[in-house]
């Protein structure tokens, strides 16, 4: 499970008619987005970012809160917490806590069963004494499956800190309707008998990758879905495979001309988590994008996280990146292909730093 | 009444309407059909390097380099054209796929599913995941046991499935039926600034214990301009 840190914005949770919240919660993403690229919009009022690569960078994930706290505070009254998995790290932030990994369990146990938010199931679980997520947690797997079916079992596995998110903890589509643009449709999606409706390829994949999810979580596997998007992040998103729904057609939005994207080939790797680069000219010096949009000098060599300096043998751009979706604001930021004999990666420079965010694998 | 029914039922048979819809039910079931055929198709320009010219189920093949520069390109569009047909691909132990360029290598996504974190139960993920899916891609987060590694293999000749281990730093102790080495990678398109990442231009070594005892060796554009693999020509 990933570590997360979340922001939570007590004032902006619910929208008002103005739209002065959400230009607010632009504002916070927009703070947040010093310490990390890859912050996520959860819900109004909430987001996320991953909180391993950031932590290592800003001295530890004390540390990391405390600045992104003083970043979102700055725009509104802000709550920070970093936990495992995303349910964990909301509740760690409604609390200002900083949740060690692998607590999530400890951490969760002495919270009220209603806070899953399934109020049949926090009934019928009163009824049968058990109120606390912990005493829920200890019920054996196979019991809650049989009585409380698949989302019952599903919260079991939130409730035990073994899998990280319930399903309507993310309000969909928030990053399109931040970024003031159309909502992209739902994507189409087909359902398939479960015992072979379209092929017998598709009953015996699904027999097994039920097998692998009881296994590792149901969050363990996951599909990929198009989606329109500038950056190779944005191109796709990764979904919890499901039994019986799969996409046909073409995903809407794809073939939409995307200003600023990088032309083809794709990279084959996309980094989930921020990865740290330096970039350095023939003498040494560090390179920088200038506020003009420039290389204040020619890039003559690499260093990804911490890693050896590799001579660069090829390099292209830079490429102004257009802000972030949801940023009213001007950034300098930009990208560059930069190849060595090893690789061949695209950088992201924001706010005088460099991000491996994709390669080339 | 009982006799004159078969003869009734080869009569229709002879309707070359009946033969249309007989035709369109065998393309419908093709999947299955083809799951008991022998063999799974590559793309043209991969035909050449494998001794069947397409994967053959019940093996295991590593793909790996020195620097592994493209070995997950490599084996993605090893899987690709399978994919294509309707057979299912899975990726285990990769946290991240660019799901953008697995798509432009020809790979169905909806028969794809991603295991990226599999953790300290990679092997037994990975063992549940061969008893269902044609053609398995294996990044092995952590270094795999001889023991392990074997019985991975042993599931996928069961299974009748194709075992494509990426070994990275992890390394893949048990020897495969086919070992894809790439070497001689070169990008072109970037010059000092100007221009973009077009192409990658690779040299791939095959060699195999049984059939293919004689190593191939083939250059490929991996990706071409398209995302796709193309033929580069033979070694000068």
């Amino acid at each position: 499970m990933d570590r997360l840190l979340v922001v939570r914005c007590p004032d902006l949770l619910a929208e008002d008619e103005g739209g002065a919240t959400w230009r607010a919660f632009v504002e916070v993403l927009t703070a947040v987005e010093a310490y990390c690229p890859w912050v996520t919009p959860v819900r109004p009022g909430i987001c996320s970012l991953p909180a391993r690569g950031p932590a290592r960078y800003f001295g530890g994930e004390e540390a990391l809160a405390d600045l992104v706290h003083d970043a979102a505070s700055r725009v509104t009254p802000a709550e920070v917490g970093i936990a495992d998995g995303l349910f964990a790290a909301v509740l760690a932030a409604r609390r200002g806590e900083v949740v060690p990994a692998g607590g999530a369990a400890a951490f969760l146990s002495p919270l009220p069963v209603g806070i899953l938010g399934q109020p049949e199931l926090a009934e019928l679980l009163d009824r049968l004494g058990i109120r606390t997520l912990g005493e829920f947690a200890a019920l054996p797997d196979a019991d809650v499956l049989g009585r409380f079916g698949a989302e019952g079992a599903h919260g079991h596995r939130v409730a035990g800190g073994r899998s990280g998110e319930l399903a309507d903890l993310r309000q969909p589509r928030l990053a399109r309707l931040l970024a003031g643009g159309t909502a992209p449709a739902d994507p189409v999606v087909a359902e398939v008998g479960f015992w072979g409706g379209v092929s017998d390829a598709d009953a015996r994949a699904t027999r097994c990758l039920v097998a692998a999810q009881e296994l590792l979580g149901p969050d363990a596997v996951v599909t990929a879905h198009l989606q329109g998007g500038r950056s190779p992040a944005e191109q796709f998103r990764l979904v919890t495979w499901t039994t019986g729904s799969r996409p046909t057609g073409a995903p809407s939005g794809t073939g939409a001309p995307w200003p600023g994207r990088i032309p083809p080939p794709a990279p084959a790797v996309v980094h989930p988590d921020p990865v740290r680069a330096d970039l350095a000219d023939a003498r040494g010096e560090p390179v920088r994008v200038s506020s003009r949009g420039l290389l204040t000098a020619a890039p003559d060599r690499v260093s990804v996280e911490g890693g050896p300096w590799e001579p660069l043998s090829g390099w292209a751009g830079p490429w102004p990146a257009d802000e972030r979706w949801w940023s009213r604001s001007r950034r300098r930021a930009a990208r560059l292909q930069a190849v060595t004999a090893r690789s061949a990666h695209l950088l992201l420079a924001e706010r005088g730093r460099w991000w491996v965010e994709a390669t080339y694998g | 009444m009982f006799v004159t029914e078969p003869d009734q039922r080869r009569t229709r048979h002879r309707d070359p309407a009946s033969l249309a819809a007989l035709t369109a039910l065998g393309e419908r079931t093709r999947p299955i059909a083809a799951s008991r055929t022998r063999l799974l198709p590559v793309a043209p320009p991969l035909a050449g390097l494998l001794p069947d010219g397409a994967l053959r189920r019940g093996t295991t093949l590593t793909v790996g380099g020195p620097g592994d520069d493209g070995a997950l390109s490599l084996a993605l569009a090893l899987v690709a054209a399978a994919s294509a047909t309707g057979s299912w691909c899975a990726l285990v132990g990769h946290p991240g796929l660019g799901a953008v360029a697995a798509g432009d290598l020809g790979i169905d996504l909806g028969r794809l599913a991603l295991l990226p974190r599999p953790g300290p139960a990679w092997a037994e993920a990975t063992a549940a995941v061969l008893e269902g899916v044609d053609l398995v891609v294996l990044c092995p987060p952590f270094p795999p046991r001889h023991a392990m590694a074997r019985r991975l293999v042993a599931r996928a000749r069961e299974r009748r499935a194709v075992l494509v281990v990426v070994p990275g730093r992890a390394g893949w102790p048990e020897p495969p039926d086919l070992q894809l080495r790439i070497d001689g990678v070169t990008w072109e398109g970037v010059d000092a600034g100007e221009g973009h990442l077009r192409r990658r231009r690779m040299t791939v070594t095959v060699a195999g214990r049984r059939s293919a005892a004689r190593p191939t060796r083939r250059r490929l554009w991996l990706p071409d301009p398209d995302g796709a693999v193309s033929d580069a020509g033979t070694e000068d």
